[in-house]
């Protein structure tokens, strides 16, 4: 292996004046590998600009095509393997990374035009040419990004070039003058400190560059008999080729494990420095409700243990890079969104929303849809002005709506509505399935006055079925009821009334007009077990087969069943 | 003779359309996990869509590599094309547009003008072929432009989603913006104009949410161009067509266009809508 690697690399204690084409074609195979390697981390950083993930991916692609395209002959001019550096790049580059990392190679081969080899100064123009061609590859171009990169690096190459003609020195000051630029890339990109990751650009194009250092250091010696040239070869198999002989030893933490993490209050940066304690390379991005966990450990249990300690987990992905088998463990596109509530952030000047709920499940529905803020309380548990005012008041916008869900709140909430600076306006709602249906109309830039009413009519389209016991006996409208018996509601008038939970239901059903129904939404109480409601909800789906039924939990007191019918 | 008219995949031209009128259209990529496919080349719409549930990763896209466009500028320069008119989906939505841009600045011996038609899928399409049928018919660059400009404000699309999921995954919404519920299922409706996608209204039923499409469809009547869109739902696309079909004009023959997998990776299959440009 020793021998080997001294007649392959360039020895250490010499100076590299002029660097050749067959050595700049060693040096992007060796960038290409170390992208390869590393490109499920570059995806993993990926928040910017839209963060699907596939940053790394498209660069390695972006890469393979440029590589691929240097023919395999030993006395290959410098201008020569630029050239098909950029045209391979052109033909191959995909994604916004890719484009740039394109332009990158363009404006190098602009540089090294008609050039056999080149030397520091001829590196330091090259260098500048790419990053003037990269900036010109973007309509609009960011700071903070891969071109933030490759502007510092050129700088650099400059700098470096008036101090030593040593082609090495040069490389390895513009290496971690790009890194530190890569450090800094969350100061120039809100997106990216929010988010606490470095650009997932700018990491890909460092990779390729500290690709080519280590393969001049000597670092990877089994280059040339890797097959990079081999279109056709997938990339699992392409890794574990190289994985196979691997440059420099074992891959200290072998599992690639990543992961979303759903719960309520979760701590990011208490997230983040456990996960990080386990491995490297650790990305943990997110909010206190969902936070998406990259790591690569010895031991995936670990972080997955940890996970699921602090809620549920989803979109599970373990890969040992060390043999490259992929995704051991996953979970499919469907069965990932059960508990997925989405934090609502209402931007000053929007319209925001406090809505009363009584009930865990009730509430959790209001949020989902878009309500600001929650103030608890119901039929038997007014709220307060005070506690509606305050709402109100913490919602961090001067326009507010308030859906009060019960008439007996309607008074407090005008009053709240009354005593507030803000404009708020209270949208009379009855009961939570009208509140639902007024909170999904909502636009939060639309006019107030406007949204109120339209909220508003929006809440007269549904009929909601209440049931609940009757507290006393009495006769209203021809319905007789004694105290402790269950009834039902209509729209709040009283419609049904029994000993038996199941007849009162069909019988309040009957009065609801279901002919004209298109889904019906049952949400069960606390006092209702799961697997009860689910029993009724089936004999409602065969009385009506026409009519969706959709059953959740509520979560509320005194009403077994509220139902939403639409 | 005729200003070329080169596109994008993404926006949707039927291949009917595009052999009649001699538009040439450059393939997107769609990724697939580690693998990377032409639109509508290496990947059919159908094969696609049938296999969307079950990609263990949300496949994304990406543009046409700028060489990619030269490449087509120069195969039309060389067969006598002496200006290229290159229309692409939302420069804001996708790379495709700067692609082509790039691919362009190589190109010597004829002008390329590029148009961005601020729209996806066939709202783009619907501005392609008018574009083509003008330029067939002798108009001059500066005359295309500003029919482009006019149909461009004119242009909607709405459509209903039948899942979330995929929208959800793409990460190409914000998302708590969009108040999208999780708890209760909703149809939204989206509308796509000018380069932004909004949600308009969020119904609970898909027959609902049809209806709305329909009468959002004729608050904008009449319209000069129509086409429904699908995502591997025909059966309802015909449905709605039917429903709708006093507003379609009587002296165009029906579109019906399976979306392109790289705006149905975002949305995932069920979704149907209308493209069109009112008069």
């Amino acid at each position: 292996m020793a021998q080997h690697e001294k007649s392959s690399t360039l020895r250490v204690q010499e100076k590299w004046l002029q660097c050749n084409g067959r050595q700049l074609r060693k040096l992007s195979k060796a960038g290409l590998i170390w992208l390869e390697k590393n490109h499920q981390y570059v995806n993993s950083l990926n928040v910017f600009p839209v963060p699907d993930g596939d940053t790394g991916t498209n660069m390695l692609l972006t890469m393979r095509s440029a590589v691929e395209s240097i023919p395999e002959d030993d006395h290959i001019r410098v201008d020569e393997v630029a050239a098909q550096l950029s045209r391979g790049a052109l033909m191959g580059a995909r994604g916004n990374s890719g484009v740039i990392l394109s332009q990158i190679w363009r404006g190098l081969a602009k540089g090294l035009a008609h050039k056999e080899t080149f030397n520091a100064y001829e590196l330091a123009e090259a260098f500048q040419q790419a990053s003037e061609t990269a900036y010109n590859g973007v309509m609009r171009p960011v700071e903070g990004t891969i071109l933030t990169v490759i502007r510092e690096g050129a700088a650099e190459a400059a700098d470096a070039a008036q101090k030593s003609q040593d082609l090495r020195f040069v490389m390895e000051r513009v290496i971690e003058r790009c890194q530190q630029a890569l450090e800094r890339t969350p100061d120039l990109l809100p997106i990216l400190k929010q988010a606490g990751v470095v650009d997932s650009g700018g990491q890909g194009l460092v990779y390729i560059f500290e690709g080519m250092l280590r393969y001049v250091k000597g670092q990877m010696r089994e280059l040339d008999r890797l097959a990079v040239q081999q279109a056709n070869v997938t990339l699992a198999e392409r890794s574990a080729q190289e994985l196979a002989a691997p440059d420099d030893g074992e891959i200290e933490n072998p599992y690639d494990v990543q992961f979303i993490l759903m719960g309520e209050d979760l701590d990011v940066v208490e997230v983040r420095r456990q996960i990080d304690a386990m491995g490297d390379s650790t990305v943990v991005v997110g909010d206190e409700k969902t936070i998406k966990v990259h790591i690569h450990v010895k031991n995936p249990g670990e972080p997955l243990s940890y996970g699921i300690g602090l809620g549920l987990i989803t979109d599970v992905v373990v890969e040992n890079m060390q043999l490259q088998m992929e995704e051991i463990i996953q979970t499919p596109v469907q069965n990932n969104n059960q508990n997925g509530l989405n934090p609502v952030t209402v931007q000053p000047g929007q319209i925001g929303v406090v809505a009363v709920a009584a009930g865990d499940g009730l509430s959790d529905v209001f949020r989902s849809l878009g309500a600001a803020n929650i103030v608890s309380g119901g039929q038997t548990n007014n709220p307060s002005t005070e506690e509606i005012f305050q709402a109100i008041q913490d919602v961090p916008t001067d326009k507010v709506i308030v859906l009060p869900n019960n008439k007996n709140i309607f008074l407090a909430a005008e009053a709240a509505r009354d005593l507030s600076e803000k404009e708020v306006a209270v949208v009379p709602t009855r009961t939570a399935p009208e509140g639902f249906c007024a909170l999904l109309s909502l636009n939060p830039n639309g006019d107030l006055t406007k949204m109120a009413s339209g909220m508003h009519e929006a809440a007269q389209q549904i009929s909601t079925g209440e049931i609940t016991r009757a507290t006393r006996s009495v006769e209203i409208e021809g319905v007789s009821v004694n105290e402790g018996e269950y009834i039902g509601l209509v729209d709040g008038r009283l419609s049904a009334s029994g000993q038996e939970i199941e007849k009162v239901l069909v019988q309040m059903l009957e009065n609801m007009d279901m002919d004209a129904r298109e889904i019906i939404t049952i949400y069960y109480g606390i006092d209702v077990a799961e697997q009860e409601a689910g029993t009724i909800a089936a004999q409602i789906e065969d009385l009506y087969p026409d009519v969706e039924v959709e059953l959740l939990s509520g979560g509320q007191p005194h009403y077994y069943y509220i139902l939403g019918a639409e | 003779m005729a200003i070329q008219i080169v596109t994008d995949s993404a926006c949707d031209v039927p291949p009917e359309f595009a052999e009649k009128l001699n538009i040439q259209v450059v393939p997107v990529y769609i990724n697939i996990g580690d693998q990377s496919y032409l639109d509508g080349v290496e990947l059919t719409r159908r094969d696609f869509f049938t296999n969307l549930p079950n990609y263990a990763k949300l496949p994304t896209t990406a543009a046409p590599a700028s060489g990619s466009f030269s490449a087509v500028y120069q195969q039309l320069i060389a067969e006598g094309a002496t200006e290229i008119l290159s229309i692409h989906i939302a420069a804001n939505l996708s790379n495709t547009y700067n692609a082509a841009r790039l691919g362009a600045e190589d190109i010597e011996g004829a002008g390329v003008t590029l148009w961005d038609t601020k729209q996806i899928t066939m709202g783009a399409g619907l501005q392609v072929i008018e574009a083509a049928e003008a330029a067939a018919a002798g108009a001059t660059m500066p005359e295309l432009l500003a029919l482009l400009k006019e149909r461009r404000e004119k242009t909607h699309i709405y459509a209903v989603l039948d899942t979330l999921e995929f929208l959800r995954r793409s990460g190409r919404v914000n998302w708590a913006q969009f108040g999208f519920g999780t708890l209760l299922r909703i149809k939204p409706v989206l509308e796509v104009h000018e380069g932004e996608v909004f949600q308009k209204e969020r119904v609970r039923t898909f027959k609902r949410a049809l209806k709305r499409l329909i009468e959002l469809v004729d608050a904008a009547h009449p319209v000069k161009r129509i086409a429904v869109l699908h995502a591997n739902n025909l059966q309802t696309a015909e449905e709605l067509q039917e429903q709708a079909a006093y507003l379609f004009p009587p002296d165009q023959e029906v579109v019906f266009m399976e979306i392109t997998p790289a705006i149905g990776a975002h949305i995932g299959p069920g979704a149907v809508g209308f493209a069109f440009i009112s008069k």
